[in-house]
């Protein structure tokens, strides 16, 4: 998993079945200085707003943030937890 | 999931079985937040029905050889969605610092 900064949304009307209805966001990945330059499309189910932190899981766990125990749905990064606050390092 | 534009379509007559059928699509990422990274090209599934020129969102991994049904597809990227226009939250994109206003934005995206 990763941590990041919601930055924006990507609107899309033609998606694979399991898809629609659901957000896409924008997410600036953190990294130890700052922001590393990389941008990933993550599936947002928990309404994460502008400029929120966020916990982004990867991979085939990502589908078990949609429907536990699912294979079929194509999504490879979605959205696990908003961040209240974070440690500073 | 990572944003990409379709730049052309790969045919082939000798192929593993399970692409057999398979609509193969050419996809270069897109870096605009990050011009300096340098990305190869992704062959990609398709199953949506992109056509060259349009911005989609592509799926990387497992997930995209589940969704074929089949856990023996030799695939590892297939596309999720074709993107209407991307929304960037300017302020929250400033804190960022990766500068999107000072670099050419991709013609359907939006700021906020």
């Amino acid at each position: 998993m990763i941590q990041g900064q919601v930055i924006g949304e990507v609107w899309a009307t033609k998606k694979m079945g399991h898809l629609q209805g659901q957000k896409l966001i924008l997410v600036a990945q953190r990294e130890k200085a700052g922001f590393a330059g990389r941008v990933i499309v993550a599936m947002d189910s928990m309404d994460a707003r502008e400029g929120d932190e966020v916990v982004v899981s990867f991979g085939s766990g990502a589908r078990n943030v949609f429907m536990p125990g699912s294979r079929t749905i194509l999504v490879d990064a979605a959205i696990s937890q908003i961040i209240d606050r974070r440690p500073v390092i | 999931m990572i944003l990409g534009r379709v730049i052309g379509q790969v045919w082939g007559t000798k192929k593993n079985p399970y692409l057999q059928g398979r609509k193969l699509l050419l996809v270069r990422p897109l870096t605009w937040y990050n011009p300096d990274v340098d990305t190869g090209h992704i062959v990609c599934v398709d199953r949506v029905g992109a056509q060259v020129g349009e911005d989609v969102v592509i799926c990387l991994g497992s997930p995209a050889r589940w969704n074929l049904g089949d856990t023996r597809n030799p695939v590892d990227a297939a596309i999720a969605a074709i993107v209407d226009n991307v929304e960037i939250y300017e302020d929250a994109a400033r804190d960022v610092g990766f500068g999107f206003a000072q670099r050419r934005k991709p013609q359907d995206m939006v700021t906020r």
